[in-house]
């Protein structure tokens, strides 16, 4: 069964209302989210993705349109619109420059500090927490800005981790990281969900990226809502996707000029082992012909 | 060969004081041959930055020599010279843009150079348009897009009419279109104004499209050669933290299946070598 | 909010105005401040009220944006109007009211500070709509090289200038990105008395230094490689030259400084 915790009705929202500058940002959102989903979240610099995720915790306020968290409007009322912003968590791209305290443990410990936790709540929370983004409880007293720029970064997201939030919303948290790091950063995020059953939305560049860890994908294009729909669903797409400007998988573009070579193979593959499945299947399949 | 830098036995330690300090890298043997595209791949730490900053003298090693066209870039009278052959793009965008208008900030290393101002303006002109930025020769640099400002940051560059660009990562902070905006920019200038690239990333589709890779893993170089030549040690390169074209892994794999498509590189490499193989 | 400080803002048009050499409309505008304090009388006021507006029309930047750069001072105008209105005294005696006496003089005095106020933000807001900020600290540059003999780094500082206005608006980004950071992560920077909300300030400006002085790292590097060394052997590639424009512009103005001074002579002083 599932069940719905996060859902927009006709969000939309213009900046600079009534000034030379004004622009809408994002168009009529209708989505809903269930429940132990990671949703990927992709488009163009411009489609509207930030300012999208950055309404679901009540940083900014429609400009029509309603968000809900758990069936609860969230500007409905101030205690709602508060929930909101711990119920959803929000890390934002390169988090690491966020970090102030004096160590990685009093950085962790700030958010569940500012939902007014008990001390010993707080400990615990920061301590699961480290352990999510895979570093070892020496870290806690280690200065943040004695770590390397990965590590920084697993410390930034531990920060937002530790507020259990419901609903995590990580926006390009693998922006500047090597392959190495994209693949830790990516698979702690994929952990933490198995883990904690919670909701995750990632958004990201990149379609490969996405297609490794998201079970659904949500395209934004100038402001509108394009695709929304599993993996499979949107992938399949991918003439579209790449008429919107936005970067396929290499390995699906290989099988979309394979089909247009006139080879009659599959197009929505979006991993090199399925494209090695496919392939094998069609040689056999070709040479029993 | 006519090289325009070469590193001799070079070791580099951050720490000078302490004699077993950890180096970032040792004994690098390297020559950049005139008008070639190079790009230097490694991971985070490898030493990959050290490198470029070893090119035009920020960095002076402890050991070995680093020369530009013959210079001893240890050479402290010699700077600037130096500077005006190798040229330095970096990172962050925001961080390398000294003007408050795109125009003036292309004119800012001809103008610490002393040129005549006609010759400035004559130069600032031409670098903008090289880089496909004059249209926006009075914009505010922080109103631009990431991809634009790393073009005017190369734009500052040329405009010193250095023989070699060295780019430190210049995509990681750009979004796809950005990041093809700055590799087709520095294409661009290496086929058509014979400018040497040295471009540090850790994109494989944008090493791909040099004529020679350099991989660089704990200070060493590990894998030096045509992009076609080094992306063939597949496992061992993702051993090293780093990734491989899709196409050049999924030909990988079929050859283990008995079916051996050669060397693939891209998307298109692959289907036409299929293409081959089925005719 | 930030955002609406418009100081330091060029506004591109060709014109007159943008046309004259740097170092001439930074003394310029010093002697137009210097006229605007010299009105005595609501003729002399008039006459450089309209001069400003003139010059403003000669210079193509819409009037509104003048208008949007008076915004942000708004409450100290109204602030020191009422004071003045309050306080001054003198002249005929129109309310007294308990302990509230509004005279002649005092709305007189406090019209003419108001008219002042806005003619000086006025003023110094069309010297950097019609200048660079590039232009702008290269004239000043200029202008104050006679203090290289007493060794003051003129070049120096001039950089400096530059440098802070390319990256206030970088930073005011920043600072927008690690507020709401810190608000996702639940920082309450709204409520709270005085001391509660400095604490509150700290995950802002940490972040903020630690970035600006990362920023300031790069940017030395990156400036190095580009052979920067100091004033020493640069050139510009703009060159300033004064030119008949300019003649022009000092006579008109000294004209106006004339008129100004006359009819303050003819008409007597109001305060």
């Amino acid at each position: 069964m599932s069940v719905t915790v996060l859902k927009t009705e006709k969000l939309t929202y213009i900046y600079g209302i009534k000034t030379p500058f004004e622009h809408v940002a994002v168009k009529n959102i209708n989505i809903d989210i269930e429940k132990g989903e990671l949703i990927g979240v992709i488009g163009h610099t411009g489609s509207g993705k930030s300012t999208l995720i950055q309404h679901f915790n009540a940083l900014l306020k429609p400009t029509e349109g309603s968000v809900f968290v758990d069936g609860v409007d969230i500007w409905q009322d101030k205690e709602s619109t508060r929930n909101a912003r711990f119920s959803v968590g929000l890390c934002f791209q390169y988090p690491e420059y966020q970090l102030f305290e004096e160590t990685v443990g009093k950085d962790i410990a700030f958010g569940p500090k500012n939902m007014g936790l008990s001390s010993e709540e707080t400990e615990r929370r920061v301590r699961t927490a480290i352990n999510f983004v895979g570093l070892d409880e020496t870290y806690l007293d280690k200065s943040p800005f004695d770590l390397s720029g990965g590590e920084k970064r697993r410390v930034a997201i531990a920060g937002v981790m530790a507020m259990e939030p419901k609903i995590l919303v990580l926006d390009e948290p693998c922006a500047g990281l090597d392959p190495k790091g994209r693949d830790t950063v990516l698979s702690l995020i994929s952990e933490y969900r198995k883990n904690t059953g919670s909701t995750v939305m990632i958004v990201s560049h990149s379609m490969e990226d996405v297609a490794k860890i998201a079970t659904k994908v949500l395209v934004m294009n100038k402001g509108e809502e394009a695709m929304f729909g599993t993996v499979d669903e949107v992938y399949s797409r991918a003439d579209e996707l790449v008429s919107m400007g936005l970067n396929i998988p290499e390995i699906t573009s290989v099988f979309l000029k394979l089909k247009e070579k006139g080879f009659d193979v599959r197009t929505d593959i979006y991993t090199v082992e399925d494209g090695r499945k496919e392939l094998l299947r069609y040689l056999k399949g070709g040479s029993a012909k | 060969m006519n090289s325009i830098i070469d590193f001799e036995n070079v070791t580099f330690r951050y720490d000078e004081q302490e004699e077993n300090s950890k180096e970032v890298l040792r004994n690098i043997n390297l020559s950049v041959e005139k008008g070639s595209f190079v790009a230097v791949l490694g991971h985070n730490g490898s030493g990959k930055s050290t490198l470029a900053k070893l090119t035009n003298a920020i960095l002076v090693p402890q050991e070995g020599k680093v020369l530009v066209e013959g210079i001893d870039t240890a050479d402290e009278d010699r700077k600037n010279d130096i500077r005006r052959k190798v040229g330095m793009v970096f990172q962050n965008p925001d961080n390398q843009i000294v003007a408050t208008m795109v125009e003036d900030d292309v004119a800012f290393g001809p103008e610490n150079l002393g040129v005549d101002p006609k010759e400035i303006r004559r130069r600032v002109d031409e670098s903008l348009k090289a880089v496909g930025m004059f249209d926006y020769r009075l914009h505010e640099p922080h109103k631009l897009s990431g991809g634009q400002k790393q073009r005017v940051a190369i734009a500052g560059v040329i405009a010193m009419q250095t023989d070699c660009i060295v780019l430190d990562e210049p995509t990681a902070m750009l979004d796809p279109r950005g990041r093809k905006e700055v590799m087709d920019t520095v294409k661009r200038l290496n086929r058509d104004m014979g400018i040497t690239i040295i471009f540090i990333t850790h994109y494989m589709d944008e090493a791909v499209q040099a004529d020679r890779v350099i991989v660089i893993d704990d200070g060493r170089i590990r894998y030096d050669g045509t992009p076609g030549n080094v992306f063939r040690h597949i496992k061992e390169i993702k051993k090293i933290g780093l990734d491989v074209p899709q196409a050049t892994e999924l030909s990988y794999l079929l050859k283990n299946d008995g079916i051996d498509l050669g060397d693939v590189l891209t998307a298109d490499e692959f289907v036409s070598a299929f293409e081959k193989l089925r005719r | 909010m930030i955002k609406d400080i418009t100081i330091g803002q060029y506004f591109p048009q060709r014109s007159f105005v943008h046309s004259l050499d740097p170092r001439s409309k930074i003394i310029l505008t010093v002697m137009f401040i210097v006229l605007i304090f010299l009105c005595k009388n609501a003729w002399s006021l008039l006459l450089m009220s309209a001069f400003l507006i003139a010059v403003i029309l000669v210079s193509k930047v819409p009037l509104r944006l003048f208008i949007k750069s008076i915004k942000p001072i708004l409450p100290i105008i109204i602030f020191t109007t009422v004071l003045n209105l309050f306080y001054v005294s003198g002249g005929t005696t129109l309310v007294a009211w308990s302990f509230i006496r509004i005279t002649t003089k005092g709305i007189y005095t406090a019209i003419f500070m108001a008219v002042r106020i806005i003619a000086l933000i006025m003023a110094s807001s069309l010297l950097t709509y019609t200048t660079t900020p590039t232009m702008l600290t290269d004239g000043i540059e200029r202008l104050l090289s006679p203090l290289n003999v007493f060794h003051v780094q003129v070049h120096t500082l001039a950089m400096m200038m530059t440098l802070a206005l390319r990256f206030i608006p970088t930073l005011i980004d920043e600072i927008d990105r690690i507020m709401n950071a810190q608000k996702a992560r639940g920082a309450d920077l709204e409520s709270g008395g005085l001391i509660a909300r400095s604490k509150a300030l700290i995950p802002i400006l940490v972040p903020l230094l630690v970035s600006a002085f990362r920023r300031a790292y790069e940017l030395a590097f990156a400036m190095e490689c580009r052979c920067y060394q100091g004033g020493e052997g640069r050139t510009r590639m703009k060159k300033m030259k004064l030119g008949l424009r300019d003649i022009v512009s000092f006579l008109s103005v000294s004209t106006c400084i004339a008129g100004v001074v006359l009819l303050n002579k003819y008409f007597g002083s109001l305060i």
